[in-house]
């Protein structure tokens, strides 16, 4: 049975979580863009996003583009597949399992 | 780690919103987009071949199809700054190559066999992006190949049951169809 994963229930990280495993497998998508579609603030992102690749969730790529950095975020096979435990086991406790 | 059911639902509940919020922001300058900027170029076109003379028509089609061509860049370049693909040879790119080869091929064929008028020109044009789209849908497993082939259904009845009315005809149910179509990808994701 799946079980409740502490990392990923913090709000902030669920919804970073939810937003990144709705790409395909091989996209990434900006820092910029995922905080505007989230609504945090850069700082409350960042620690965020460094909790979640700490534990493998997701991979982080820090790139040079036209001479400007740009930070990638893809969520990692490891936290897609510990994300769908997680909402398994949630809706387990919906349904009253 | 307990959490009650409540809990779980509002869990839940946020995790719907924040995919249903993504799919939305990167279909912002998606696929719904051309089809709403060629649905338009197809309207205004059309209704110029059906009531403007045929040089203001062909005018008119090419201003058309350069500011689609300039708006469609604009839509990829946006498309690209949300999201990049790891894969070197990305779908995008693909998606490029094809459309471009697709109206080359276009182009070969309306050159090989020299249609006689404008309107049989145009069908041939319709028969091949209706193509491509069947194609992409099918290929990209978007949910609209179904949609094509009723367009490709209408644009024929047009051409051979309705020729003194086959441009508005497209321009109507062509390029409104391909809004209609666009704005109810939008509303779905």
């Amino acid at each position: 049975m799946s079980s409740l994963n502490e990392t990923i229930h913090q709000t902030v990280r669920l919804r970073i979580m939810a937003a990144l495993v709705t790409l395909k497998a091989d996209e990434e998508m900006d820092f910029t863009s995922l905080r505007d579609l989230l609504d945090v603030s850069d700082g409350n992102l960042g620690a965020h996003l460094r909790k979640l690749e700490e534990a493998g969730y997701i991979v982080i790529q820090k790139v040079f583009e036209e001479r400007k950095p740009h930070t990638y975020l893809a969520v990692s096979p490891e936290g897609r597949k510990v994300f769908k435990e997680h909402v398994d086991a949630l809706e387990a406790i919906l349904k009253g399992k | 780690m307990n959490i009650s059911p409540t809990e779980a639902e509002e869990a839940l509940e946020a995790i719907q919103v924040v995919m249903q919020k993504t799919r939305r922001y990167l279909s912002n300058s998606g696929a719904y987009a051309f089809l709403i900027v060629w649905g338009a170029i197809w309207l205004l076109g059309f209704s110029g071949s059906q009531f403007l003379s045929p040089q203001m028509a062909g005018y008119t089609w090419m201003v058309l199809d350069i500011l689609g061509g300039v708006i469609s860049m604009v839509i990829v370049l946006r498309m690209k700054k949300n999201v990049r693909s790891t894969n070197p040879v990305t779908t995008g790119t693909r998606i490029g190559s094809f459309w471009l080869l697709l109206f080359l091929f276009c182009g070969a064929a309306i050159w090989v066999s020299q249609p006689v008028d404008g309107r049989q020109g145009s069908m041939l044009i319709i028969l091949f992006v209706m193509l491509g789209w069947m194609a992409m849908s099918l290929l990209l497993s978007f949910a609209s190949a179904r949609w094509a082939l009723v367009l490709t259904a209408l644009a024929l009845i047009g051409y051979f049951l309705l020729p003194g009315i086959f441009y508005a005809w497209m321009a109507v149910l062509g390029g409104g169809g391909m809004i209609a179509l666009g704005l109810t990808i939008r509303s779905s994701w």
